[in-house]
């Protein structure tokens, strides 16, 4: 890169405050054009709001940004997608009940006299769709699609918006193994195109994978810049999380003579739609262990999740939960995990059902022990939740489910959109609780985390647990053993022959 | 103070300014001065003890029908139904008052409003159930049961109840009344306010507490506000839509204590003039909170007495503009206070 290339973007000084909370602090750094740019931080790092800055949802308290040497002021997104730059956003933004195409075309619709013209746009987008190898259909509707194809119809929102600059927000948070690839193939794509791309992410071996350099926000500020080719893991990981003792899993797995069975299925069915959802599930968790199912998202996981808590019923086979009380970490926190405008301590209390008066010391009392036995970044107890960062809200559902003391834990994507740091922290506490005894069922789609906590793992697939591993089989003497156990059970999750 | 009480604070007083200019303007338009006009209002209605009664007598049964709805409303659940709840139990209970007042003497104000409560709660019922099980709309079901209430309230006055010549019940025994305001201070004299309006403020109190104090009230938010979330919570979601629908229906029928104790002494056919509607707006402007309604219910009781005080100089339908002007500009007011001063997007 030479230096009088003038650069895609260019943020000169910006600083935002949020009342005494300085979310961005003086951060200058440019981003040249075609490449990819990562960015990367843990949660409440400044990285999103960085990216809205730039997209025109907040307007910085003061410094510049410059798109292609010339300083913008984007007072609305609308304003940032004119000058053609398209952002993915963490939380999608597409009407369920429209078509693929009425999507795509919302916003900026194609119009001939008045009237909605559908045959070339219709053409335009599948041209879009082929070239970039999405595999959407334009007549299906939001609401029949995978979380995975949701993403992809925001990507060609993007691209049937000629966006130059392409901002991506965890992209990847929401997809398997084998839809990352996918993804990864799409960007690279992009750029070989002509695109600039700035992926914001926890990730650090999509960095390694994908990036041309990558930026490191800590606490509102940027700490260190450096260019793929100069790439160290272990540097940038310091950098991302600072000063601060890395946690370590305890090794120690407590052995339990006789445990109990607290889930037990056994060739359970449940239909929805007509559609076999669960079809000869059959697994049990035990106390004192923690059983891990992985497999691709939609396999029939969240109906286990719903046969569990008794919101869905299975129609046949047998399902015995040998325990009334159980503590759900859900996969959506926001939707699912909490009450988004009530505080932290509010959101304790309801959960616990142990007193009928909630005054203000109570809901303090249990704030502040979640705060500090849990390590949550906050600026104002009384804020409600929705104010705090992803990783944040994690940390206090996660908390507030672990204090119920229940013998049965249920965690699905425990540590989705969260950063290292917490991460770790959160496996600590997963390790500590299986050794009090406690059994735990986690769901996740990240497969290193499943094998890094789980005795034992199922790989899900069509409803159904296809392979069972016990904790023998991924323990590795070499980094060969572990590729061919990766491969094998990435085979599984996909319904292929091991 | 928190953060979003200022703000709320701030966008109620904001809006209130504004629909006292835009008000203001009108008045200009039809060539009165508005200064006149506000003046006269404020002296009849703060300047007399009978003006200032009539305004809490006014304000009474807005403040009862618009807790029973801000129930409701906190449990999103948006009972549009009040107006026939509220009759169908007082009319209940203007039946029970004037059969037993004989039997039970003082004691049958307990028991008609137990009955009349009752009632209104069974009315409730239909819809609740219906939108439990079935899922149907609330606002449509509660919409259509205030024709059938005052048509079956109707039906059953006028053929078999109503005094003769009459569409009103039999009056109840004078020793059976609620005392006036003015019984216990003569700076109320002549006016028709009554111990209800304490009744009413305590029961604001009582709300607040449960709403925001309590396992219960905690429930119903949550309720209300994430319907999904709460379930996951463990909060038993059908149970408190259940019980909010038939409690907030059940206190709207507390409106007759007012008409029935307090004032008159029987159920009249339309006796509660739309405050079944009235205290939807009431309990809007108030964001749903049992304080603030106290507030809100004033100042629609201060203007709708004071459109009686004004109207020598101008038409008493003013007050009804400024009623739909306050409504209005809270809401345009609300958005602009949550971006420019709580900053949200």
């Amino acid at each position: 890169m030479s230096s009088n290339v003038i650069p895609a973007i260019e943020f000169r000084n910006i600083t935002k405050k949020f009342g005494t909370f300085t979310a961005n602090e003086d951060i200058s750094f440019s981003v040249a054009e075609n490449t990819i740019h990562s960015i990367i931080g843990e949660n409440g790092a400044g990285k999103s709001t960085l990216m809205k800055i730039l997209f025109g949802i907040y307007s910085g308290d003061s410094g510049e940004i410059l798109i292609k040497g010339n300083p913008v002021k984007f007072r609305s997104p609308l304003e940032a997608i004119d000058s053609n730059i398209g952002m993915l956003h963490q939380h999608f933004e597409l009407i369920e009940d429209f078509t693929v195409f009425e999507n795509v075309i919302l916003g900026s619709e194609p119009v001939n006299s008045g009237v909605i013209e559908t045959t070339k746009s219709g053409i335009a987008i599948k041209t879009l769709i082929d070239k970039y190898k999405l595999g959407l259909e334009l007549d299906d509707r939001i609401s029949d699609i995978s979380i995975s194809q949701k993403q992809k119809v925001e990507i060609l929102k993007l691209l049937y918006r000629n966006s130059e600059i392409l901002i991506f927000d965890e992209p990847t948070s929401v997809l398997s193994p084998v839809e990352v690839e996918e993804f990864f193939k799409i960007i690279r794509k992009f750029k070989d195109e002509g695109k600039t791309i700035i992926l914001i992410t926890h990730k650090l071996n999509e960095i390694k994978e994908l990036s041309d350099r990558v930026s490191v926000l800590r606490k509102g500020r940027l700490v260190y810049e450096v260019d793929a080719c100069g790439l160290d893991l272990d540097v940038l990981s310091r950098e991302i999380i600072g000063n601060v003792a890395a946690v370590h899993l305890p090794d120690e797995r407590a052995v339990f003579n006789n445990p109990d069975v607290l889930i037990k299925f056994e060739n359970a069915k449940l239909k929805k739609d007509n559609v076999d959802k669960l079809n000869g599930l059959s697994f049990t968790v035990k106390s004192g262990e923690v059983y891990g199912i992985c497999g691709v998202e939609g396999n029939g996981q969240s109906e286990i999740v719903e046969a569990i808590l008794g919101t869905e019923k299975i129609h046949s086979g047998k399902m015995e939960i040998r325990t009334r009380d159980v503590s759900l970490v859900p996969d959506d926190r926001i939707g699912k995990g909490m009450i988004k405008e009530f505080t932290v301590g509010e959101n304790v209390l309801l959960r616990e059902k142990k007193f009928f008066i909630y005054n203000a010391k109570r809901i303090k009392e249990k704030a502040r022990d979640i705060i500090s036995k849990y390590d949550v970044r906050l600026s104002d107890e009384t804020a409600p939740l929705e104010s705090l960062s992803g990783g944040n809200q994690q940390k206090v559902i996660f908390g507030r489910e672990t204090g119920l003391g229940n013998k049965l834990m249920v965690l699905v994507h425990p540590t989705r959109g969260v950063d290292i740091n917490s991460s770790a922290f959160i496996y600590k506490i997963i390790i500590e609780e299986r050794n009090r005894d406690k059994g735990i069922l986690i769901i996740s789609s990240d497969l290193e985390e499943v094998l890094k906590l789980s005795d034992r793992i199922g790989v899900i697939y069509k409803g159904k647990i296809v392979n069972e591993y016990g904790k023998q089989d991924f323990t590795f003497r070499d980094e060969a053993k572990k590729q061919e156990f990766m491969t094998n059970i990435g085979k599984a999750m996909i319904g292929a022959e091991v | 103070m928190s953060r979003k009480l200022k703000a709320n604070i701030l966008s109620i007083s904001l809006s209130l300014l504004t629909t006292i200019i835009l008000t203001s303007l009108l008045l200009i338009i039809i060539g009165k001065n508005p200064i006149t006009i506000y003046g006269t209002l404020i002296s009849e209605v703060f300047g007399t003890g009978y003006g200032l009664g009539q305004a809490l007598f006014k304000a009474t049964p807005l403040i009862i029908c618009g807790l029973g709805l801000a129930l409701c409303f906190q449990a999103s659940l948006f009972n549009i139904g009040a107006e026939g709840q509220l009759n169908i139990g007082a009319f209940v209970m203007s039946f029970v008052a004037y059969n037993l007042d004989d039997y039970l003497g003082i004691m049958v104000i307990p028991v008609a409003i137990a009955a009349g409560f009752v009632m209104s709660a069974l009315w409730g019922l239909i819809p609740a159930f219906l939108k439990i099980k079935r899922g149907v709309s609330e606002v449509i079901t509660t919409i259509m049961m205030n024709f059938i209430a005052l048509a079956l309230v109707n039906y059953l006055l006028i053929e078999f109840i109503a005094v003769k010549s009459t569409v009103r019940t039999e009056r109840i025994l004078d020793t059976v009344f609620i005392p006036k305001l003015s019984d216990i201070s003569s700076v109320f004299q002549g006016s028709s306010a009554n111990m209800t309006f304490f009744f009413a403020i305590l029961l604001a109190v009582f709300m607040y507490f449960i709403f925001y104090k309590t396992r219960y009230g905690y429930e119903i938010r949550s309720v209300g506000l994430n319907p999904t979330a709460s379930r996951y919570l463990g909060v038993k979601t059908n149970r408190i839509i259940l019980w909010s629908f038939l409690i907030g229906a059940g206190i709207t029928s507390l409106v007759g204590v007012n008409f029935i104790f307090g004032y008159k002494g029987y159920y009249e056919l339309g006796f509660s003039n739309n405050i079944g509607f009235t205290a939807i707006a009431v309990t809007l402007l108030a964001k749903n909170n049992p304080i603030g309604i106290i507030f809100t219910a004033f100042l629609f009781g201060v203007l709708d007495y004071g459109g009686l005080a004004v109207n020598t100089l101008v038409p008493k339908e003013i007050m009804l503009v400024f009623q739909a002007l306050v409504i209005l500009s809270i809401l345009a007011v609300d958005k602009v206070v949550k971006i420019y001063y709580l900053k949200e997007d």
